[in-house]
């Protein structure tokens, strides 16, 4: 691949556009950032790595206004400052671009780029003439080849990043913030994008680039920030922006230590032999996150899916599971062909979701812990086969058995579940999959924003319905999570990178998988 | 804590509000009016007038709970009246095949909008807003714009005007249905389906749950419950009147929410809905008896409307903190 953007950096004279010190910020119990110090100059990129919950988007978020850190100082200029909100961000010319693109689809590109601004108008009316005047030069400048009266919903991805790169320059923006930008992105629209980017810091505008890429990051950036659980560990030059330098950051240069928590793994130590196979996955595919991916999952057997964030985790469980169509691959469920075509299906042939969002696709929030817990088991719950009569009293001991089994506090079934704890809500979530026999189970960060006695029971639960002959399939970030599986499979960009077993699985050489993908292309 | 046991007085009021205004409102109208108002006839009267109401009203809040809306049922009514009377008159049908053709083509009318609304993905309102003016056409079309009277042989009055045991037949109908759909939503595990999809259609998608098909069958229940009411209205009037159910649709909507705020928190169910047909029957009877003006009695209703929603919706939100 060409590299366009091989320039000295520029433009770093004086003060720089911004500087951190000593910010902290925690949440419940968590350090997400501890005593950060960071600095970024005028007309510089500079990416920022580490792996998911590092404290990359923590940080972000301090700049954009939308935590305010429990401690630190940001200076802008040189001058002390507190950073208010988004319009606050704004006002310094800072402008974030997220992963979704906070456009109006309807909206064409013209309105996209100056939503929310000051537009010029005659007698209350906007004067779209004026707007086009100083859009037109913005557009020349990034390279836009598409009327700009083209709705949003319109365009691909690649040209939904110029509109909102547009958008920035448009409010004359001193920094720009891009997380994740290539994900969705092909070669040559990478290439494009470096170009823009490339030329962004020639006019003076910083640009934060948020990656997982470490092949980008080498290509891209004039410095690098490497975090770990929450702290800066290394802030790395242009010239010394190696592969091995930036993994050896990320991962921790100590070495390998067995898993920290050996109780939990006594089956996959004692040469576990896992059942026949239960489902089996071969190239399946649902572009752009899901590109090919296959593997097998064993009756008996916990393994766990490890990748970073915008791998295509989430996105394989859900195909799998019918609640997203498939543009390819097979699937065989107990040795036949299955095609998931609706989540019911699914369910009846024996598959179970613990969806990632407890909340909002978990839980019916204002129904009670009983009828959260009956939902996917009615049927069995008639009182006679034919007649869809539900027998109450057993609709209620099956509640309370789970609640037992599962030690959901308050010990009642009543309760509605809004008012539960989180990890409490998260034990409804998998409780009501226990009332049916299901032969595989997909648990997407089962333990996220859960509590510690919570997260002990639910990897009980989990090594328990494995054990009972389940294929339980389990998805975490926080790759401590999956210490105790038979198997992890790592994902990167859509695909299945590696696979580790056993006493292998380590947190470390989790992350060494997740980065293995730069090796090849670097 | 005073702001507290203010709150707790005030989720008390959302949830009773109702409740006690209907029961202070028997009690005022008894003392006040003590020849007229408690009278075991004229009690009856109330609910016997209120039935047809009710009916339209449980069968919306079926669709309700399911978290969708229904703006076609009043047309619904309307029409079954115009095509059971119809039917009978103009095509010589007996009257049980009248009836049983009628709730036929009603239910396919609810069928229809929750295929538009499951398959297509449009939105409630305007599907039942579409469907419900493609009623109304055919309606006009079927009747020719006039109303069709029954013949004085017809025994078909008797339906909604003979009575068993001193009850009269809409009070046995209102109660039956009633019960029939308190059993559903309560008791069966369509009725759990369809309130885990108003609930949170994407949990209740990935719980396995049937999400378009229980929507359509809410649909039809709701279509269903309109065409009896057209049915008994004609029955009662002795004719069909072209637009004689269409003022249902507002009542409906009117009792369902007047329910929602009754004895539960801003959830629609059955039993909350029948007493906010009753509450408003009680109000309109109760009006009309001191000799009250009509305007008034629409000046209290949406004024009761409005004032027991907000209530119970202030109280909620203050109480989620």
């Amino acid at each position: 691949m060409p590299n366009p953007v091989v320039r000295p950096s520029s433009a770093s004279n004086g003060e720089p556009l911004l500087a951190i010190r000593q910010l902290s910020k925690q949440f419940g119990g968590a350090q997400a950032l501890s005593n950060v110090d960071f600095e970024l100059m005028h007309g510089e990129i500079h990416g920022l790595v580490g792996a998911n919950g590092a404290g990359k988007s923590t940080l972000i978020r301090v700049i954009a206004g939308v935590v305010r850190p429990d401690a630190g100082e940001i200076r802008v200029d040189g001058r002390p400052v507190s950073i208010r909100g988004p319009l606050g961000a704004a006002s310094f010319g800072f402008h974030f671009i997220h992963q979704e693109l906070n456009l109006v689809p309807k909206f064409s590109a013209r309105q996209n780029m100056v939503l929310g601004l000051r537009k010029p108008k005659r007698l209350a009316v906007i004067n779209w003439r004026a707007v086009e005047g100083t859009l037109r030069p913005i557009a020349e400048r990034l390279g836009i080849d598409f009327p700009l009266d083209t709705p949003v919903e319109r365009l691909s991805i690649a040209n939904r990043w110029l509109v909102s790169i547009g958008r920035a320059l448009v409010d004359s923006a001193r920094l720009v913030a891009m997380d994740e930008p290539t994900a969705s992105l092909s070669a040559t629209e990478v290439e494009r994008l470096f170009r823009i980017i490339g030329d962004l810091r020639d006019e003076g505008v910083a640009v934060l680039y948020v990656s997982h890429r470490l092949a980008e990051i080498q290509q891209l950036c004039d410095r690098a920030t490497v975090f770990k659980d929450g702290q800066r560990v290394a802030t790395v030059e242009r010239g010394d922006l190696t592969r091995a330098a930036l993994v050896e950051a990320i991962v921790g240069s100590r070495a390998d230590s067995p898993s920290s928590s050996p109780t939990l793994k006594p089956t996959a130590d004692a040469g576990h032999q896992p059942g026949p196979a239960v489902l089996e996955v071969h190239r399946l595919s649902r572009p752009p996150l899901v590109r090919d991916v296959s593997f097998t999952l064993h009756r008996g057997e916990l393994l766990g899916l490890a990748g970073l964030v915008g791998a295509g985790r989430t996105e394989t469980a859900r195909a799998v599971f019918g609640a997203d169509r498939l543009t390819g691959g097979s699937l065989k469920l107990d040795g036949r062909v299955f095609r998931p075509r609706s989540t019911p299906d699914s369910v009846k042939r024996g598959l179970a979701l613990v969806p990632e969002e407890r909340r909002s696709q978990g839980l019916i929030l204002q129904k009670n812990v009983r009828f959260n817990l009956s939902l996917v088991s009615l049927r069995q719950l008639r009182i006679l086969r034919w007649f869809p009569a539900l027998s109450m009293r057993r609709l209620d001991r099956q509640a309370r058995d789970i609640v037992a089994k599962l030690s959901i506090r308050p010990e009642r079934t009543d309760t509605v579940v809004s008012r539960l704890s989180g990890g409490n809500q998260q034990k409804v979530v998998i409780g009501k999959w226990l009332a049916r026999r299901s032969s595989v189970l997909i648990l997407d960060e089962p333990t996220r924003g859960v509590d510690v006695s919570a997260r002990a029971e639910i990897h009980r639960v989990m090594r328990e319905l494995a054990d009972s002959g389940m294929g339980v399939l389990v998805i975490a970030s926080e790759f401590a999570e999956l210490l105790d599986c038979d198997r992890v499979l790592v994902m990167d960009r859509g695909a299945i990178v590696g696979e580790l077993r056993g006493g292998d699985i380590t947190e470390q050489a989790i992350l060494r998988l997740c980065y293995i993908e730069d090796e090849a292309t670097a | 804590m005073p702001r507290r046991r203010h709150l707790t007085a005030l989720l008390f009021l959302g949830k009773y509000g109702t409740v006690i205004g209907l029961g202070l409102m028997l009690v005022g109208f008894s003392l006040a009016a003590p020849d007229a108002f408690p009278t075991q006839s004229n009690l009856v009267n109330i609910v016997n007038q209120v039935s047809t109401v009710a009916i339209i009203s449980v069968g919306l809040t079926i669709v309700l709970i399911a978290g969708e809306f229904d703006l076609s049922i009043g047309y619904q009514a309307s029409l079954a009246g115009v095509l059971v009377v119809g039917l009978m008159v103009n095509s010589g049908v007996p009257a049980p095949l009248a009836i049983v053709a009628t709730l036929g083509f009603t239910a396919l009318i609810g069928f229809v909008n929750g295929f538009i609304v499951t398959k297509f993905g449009v939105n409630a309102l305007i599907t039942t807003l579409g469907v419900g003016t493609f009623v109304v056409g055919i309606n006009y079309w079927y009747s020719g714009g006039i109303p069709i009277g029954l013949g004085l042989e017809s025994n078909f009055p008797d339906i909604a005007q003979g009575s068993i045991l001193g009850v009269p037949n809409p009070i046995l109908f209102m109660a039956a249905v009633s019960a029939v759909l308190w059993f559903v939503v309560n008791r069966t595990d369509l009725g759990q389906q369809l309130q885990a999809v108003g609930g949170n259609v994407e949990a209740a998608r990935l719980s396995g749950i049937p999400v378009d098909r229980v929507k359509t069958f809410a649909f039809m229940i709701s279509a269903l419950c309109a065409g009896l009411t057209g049915i008994l209205l004609a029955s009662r009037i002795g004719s069909a009147q072209i637009t004689g159910g269409d003022g249902y649709l507002l009542q409906a909507f009117a009792a369902c929410f007047l329910g929602s705020a009754a004895l539960r928190e801003g959830e629609f169910h059955i039993v909350g809905t029948l007493i906010g047909v009753v509450l408003v029957g009680v109000a309109f009877n109760g009006l009309a008896i001191f000799g009250a003006p009509i305007y008034t009695q629409y000046l209290f209703t949406g004024a009761l409307l409005v004032v027991s929603v907000s209530l119970s919706t202030v109280a909620r939100r203050l109480a989620s903190g």
